[in-house]
């Protein structure tokens, strides 16, 4: 049985190079992930006797008709980029932060407080000093998981997915007491809300300079989400304790003999994780609403776990990933307008999406590891014994 | 040597043959024309450095490689074997380095798993089927015991019993004494020499030479995917069969360096903990001290306790004098301690990051690789990267590859670059040639000599009598978390055996 692939010269194999693999697996597998999705969403489709062209065709063009289009994705994209962002950091240190959407909701209350207490503040500083406590009402939020973490050994799943019950109810009783209005205008109002906020607590809407309209709700936010996004690639990629949490991810028994303290690692990112979370909500806080509502949009902390592992935990990759969920989310209003298809069709493409990115990404690793074991795995093994030969400076010689 | 008694059945037709396998992977054969056949009734051992392409040509028998060319014979037909079923089906078993079973299932249920025979389990029957056969071979195993409260050697067992419950004749084990201390080795032996009695045939892949040469009936030797000779325990000796291992005669004595001992570097006193149970030891500049020991009593934690990863209960530990316990791991290192880890996978490599980043795992937050922000210096970081493995001769494509992708050896050479490159004052050498082959312990030796040479205390912690006699200027033997003897290097086996049972005298060092 003899396989004629086998005897293909190394010198042809690595034509390519090493790094560029990984890539083309990745791009590959999202590629036909993308695919298998919508071919299932278009059973679906048809089913609702509707035509899969239509549908998607329609998810596009409210996607990318005009720029106010393309900025309201980016302006939903936006609280996802964070919440990914998220879910990411802690990840790499082997941390399950399910907590993201509670300290959201904190970051909400605590901003919203800052909002209407410190409006003494001059200019943009109370924009920024709103911001600064949307991130600490995060980082008290995660810090709870996290010193139980370390002091107790209490997983994180189960202590952050109880604080998000609680943070539920934090954010309910802030807005029914110590936030809750006092305007007289507002006293008709049968929705619960906050007092509105000054104009410097808000960040301005600038899709003008996009030829955007107001609508799209676009703003400086937006790049801010960007920076976040290059700030945790650089926290990851050059610094110490990116390098720590990673070692203390893959392998915690070796960062700890290496001297690296496991728990101030695990503390310390999830406290980054926790200001990022309290970043999610300043979308809808201080651009959209300009106030906090009752009716706030919820579950923006659970989205970024999919949007995460869409991402790959690359933040690079979660923006991209924060975009493309942005689009569909978008398209369901476009749904309801040209077809007969329900708006929900877009949650299920969305579910059906992340289905098909775990099963394809998993096939296409154990199709790479396969290969490069094959390949590669075996010249190690043949390396080393030549090296030990080689120890006292005798040629290797070929047999 | 009773071998020979069972060599006389080696003119019955042997169970399978194997003639003329080719196995190419791009870039390499890893198994270049090699014939072998495996008679009943006998141990065949495959003996050859990492690499040489035993485990490959074990696995093209057991159908996880398909061949490139070549044939298998079994019982004088040509076979096809395409996956460890088919291998099964022809009487081809193998148990792996690594087990697989399912730590919250039985003894019995892990043995009839995939061959239950129906819907519904009779697991009293197969019980009774199971201590048949057990009690057959002599295994000692309770059938009906859980499998995560098994020792190693017991877990063998398991996995040699889940074999023949499927009906083998032939037993692949690949590697199967690296795991199992003196004591459960000779286990083993017992039962392969029952399982041999009873006309199997087994394949022994192993390159502990001491062990093929106590337990094989014949030696084949496998260098660089060839097949460099046949042999005979008989026929041959370590240094003969080292020699057509590795292809030069390789010293299983390194000359110890003369050095004068100096003061006491590390003290231990009445370490207690964990299995240490009243620990003291003392290590001199210079010196190399060897605890011997079966595992499990306590040279882990000694180890850990030493590097501040875990708690203790009593004792104190000093190093040059100053108070070491309180301290994190970060100052223990910084204080200048240097530790290879007896797991290397556990305590010493992080597996998915490169070389760079491994090489100065415990040392990025120095000034030299690291800036007051946090920021690392990669480029300085990659040059130490580049040296160390250019001194250590770690063989590598790239500094950009993950650990996990070097063999063990180059592990180990990893670590001791990084560990030595320090300059410390101490180095804790626990268990550093495990897994190794002869090419790679002399290395591994030869750089601990040299520790000692330069004048830096060794402790050397290692289940291997021949290390521990090799290394030492000192030997001490561990039982049960406490020092119960101390002997010279010249001392009988026998009387540090006595030690390493709690049997010796039970005087400690002060």
């Amino acid at each position: 049985m003899a396989a004629p692939g086998a005897t293909v010269p190394a010198a042809r194999i690595r034509e390519r190079p090493r790094w560029l693999e990984p890539l083309l697996v990745q791009a590959g597998a999202l590629l036909l992930a993308l695919l298998i999705s919508l071919a299932l969403g278009a059973v679906i489709i048809v089913w609702y006797g509707e035509s899969p062209i239509l549908v998607y065709s329609t998810i596009l063009k409210f996607a990318f008709r005009d720029a106010t289009s393309f900025g309201t994705v980016l302006s939903i994209a936006t609280p996802l980029i964070f919440s990914a962002l998220a879910v990411a950091v802690c990840f790499k240190a082997g941390l399950f932060n399910i907590g993201v959407e509670g300290q959201f909701l904190v970051g909400l209350v605590t901003a919203t407080w800052a909002a209407l207490h410190l409006d003494f503040l001059p200019g943009a500083t109370l924009a920024i000093a709103v911001l600064v406590f949307a991130m600490l009402g995060g980082m008290i939020w995660a810090a709870i998981p996290a010193v139980l973490k370390v002091k107790t050994g209490a997983h994180e799943v189960v202590t952050t997915i109880m604080l998000n019950g609680i943070a539920v109810s934090f954010l309910a009783w802030a807005l029914n007491g110590p936030l809750k209005f006092t305007e007289t205008e507002g006293a008709f109002n049968v929705d619960l809300r906050s007092d509105r906020f000054a104009d410097n607590a808000l960040i301005p809407n600038i899709g003008e300079l996009f030829g955007m309209k107001d609508s799209a709700d676009f703003s400086l936010l937006f790049f801010l989400a960007l920076i976040a996004a290059v700030l945790v690639w650089f926290l990851f990629k050059r610094m110490r304790l990116g390098y720590e949490a990673r070692a203390v991810g893959s392998s915690p028994g070796s960062a700890q003999a290496g001297g690296i303290s496991i728990g101030a690692v695990q503390i310390k990112l999830f406290l980054i994780s926790g200001a990022l979370a309290g970043l999610i909500g300043m979308q809808q806080l201080l651009v959209d609403k300009g106030a906090l509502v009752q009716n706030y949009e919820a579950q923006l902390g659970f989205i970024g776990i999919g949007v995460a592992f869409l991402g790959q935990n690359n933040p690079i990759g979660i923006i991209f990933a924060a975009i493309f969920w942005s689009v569909l989310s978008r398209g369901e209003s476009g749904l309801q307008i040209d077809t007969e298809v329900p708006r929900e069709f877009v949650i299920i493409l969305q579910g059906i999406f992340i289905m098909t990115v775990v099963i394809v990404y998993q096939v296409a690793r154990r199709w790479a590891a396969r290969r490069q074991l094959a390949r590669e795995g075996q010249i190690e093994e043949m390396e080393d014994s030549a090296a030990s030969v080689d120890v006292e400076g005798l040629a290797r010689e070929d047999i | 040597m009773t071998q020979h008694d069972e060599a006389g059945r080696s003119g019955a037709p042997p169970l399978v043959v194997l003639e003329h396998i080719t196995k190419k992977f791009p870039g390499v054969v890893a198994n270049d024309d090699v014939s072998i056949d495996l008679r009943p009734g006998e141990v065949h051992a495959l003996v050859g450095e990492n690499g040489a392409g035993k485990s490959t040509l074990m696995r093209v028998l057991y159908g996880m490689y398909p061949a490139d060319s070549g044939r298998i014979v079994i019982g004088g037909e040509e076979r096809k074997i395409a996956s460890p079923r088919d291998a099964i089906a022809n009487g081809i078993g193998m148990v792996h380095q690594h087990f697989v079973l399912v730590d919250t299932f039985t003894v019995t249920e892990n043995i009839i798993l995939g061959e239950e025979g129906g819907p519904v389990l009779h697991t009293e029957g197969a019980e009774q089927q199971v201590t048949v056969l057990a009690d057959s071979y002599g295994f000692d195993i309770d059938p009906g015991a859980v499998v995560e409260d098994l020792s190693v050697g017991e877990e063998q067992r398991v996995e040699i019993l889940k074999a023949l419950y499927r009906g083998v004749d032939i037993l692949i084990l690949d590697e199967p004494t690296a795991v199992l201390t003196p004591a459960e080795t000779q286990e083993l032996f017992a039962n392969l020499r029952q399982l041999r009695q009873d006309g199997k045939s087994i394949v022994f892949i192993s390159h502990k030479l001491d062990e093929v040469l106590q337990i094989a009936d014949r030696i084949t030797v496998l260098r660089r995917g060839v097949v460099v000779g046949e042999t005979t325990p008989a026929e041959t000796d370590k240094s003969k069969l080292a020699e057509m291992m590795v292809g030069r005669p390789v010293l299983f004595r390194l000359e110890k360096p003369t050095v004068e001992i100096g003061e006491p570097v590390l003290r231990l006193d009445d370490l207690r903990g964990g299995r240490l149970a009243g620990l003291t030891l003392e290590v001199r500049a210079g010196e190399i001290v060897g605890v011997a020991g079966v595992e499990g009593n306590g040279q882990r934690e000694l180890a850990d306790a030493i590097m501040g990863l875990r708690p203790l209960e009593g004792g104190s530990i000093s190093l040059d004098g100053r108070d070491l316990r309180g301290l994190t791991t970060e100052e223990i290192r910084n204080a200048g301690v240097a530790f290879v880890p007896e797991d290397r996978h556990e305590q010493g490599l992080v597996l998915d990051m490169t070389l760079w980043e491994n090489v100065v795992l415990g040392r990025h937050d120095d000034e030299e690789f690291s800036g007051t922000g946090g920021v690392l210096f990669i480029r300085k970081i990659k040059e130490l990267a580049s040296r160390l493995i250019g001194m250590f001769d770690v063989r590598t494509r790239s500094i950009d590859v993950t650990a996990g992708t070097l063999s063990g050896g180059n592990q180990q050479k990893l670590i001791l670059a990084r560990e030595l490159e320090t300059d410390p004052k101490l180095l804790i050498a626990a268990q550093p040639t495990r897994g190794l082959d002869v090419g790679a312990i002399e290395f591994v030796w030869s750089q601990i000599l040299q520790q000692k040479a330069e004048g830096r205390a060794v402790l050397l912690i290692s289940a291997e009598l021949d290390e521990i006699y090799a290394l030492s200027d000192r030997i001490v033997t561990l039982y049960e978390g406490r020092i119960t003897g101390e002997y010279q290097p010249d001392a009988a086996a026998e009387d540090v055996g006595r030690g390493m049972l709690g049997r010796g005298s039970t005087e400690t060092t002060g």
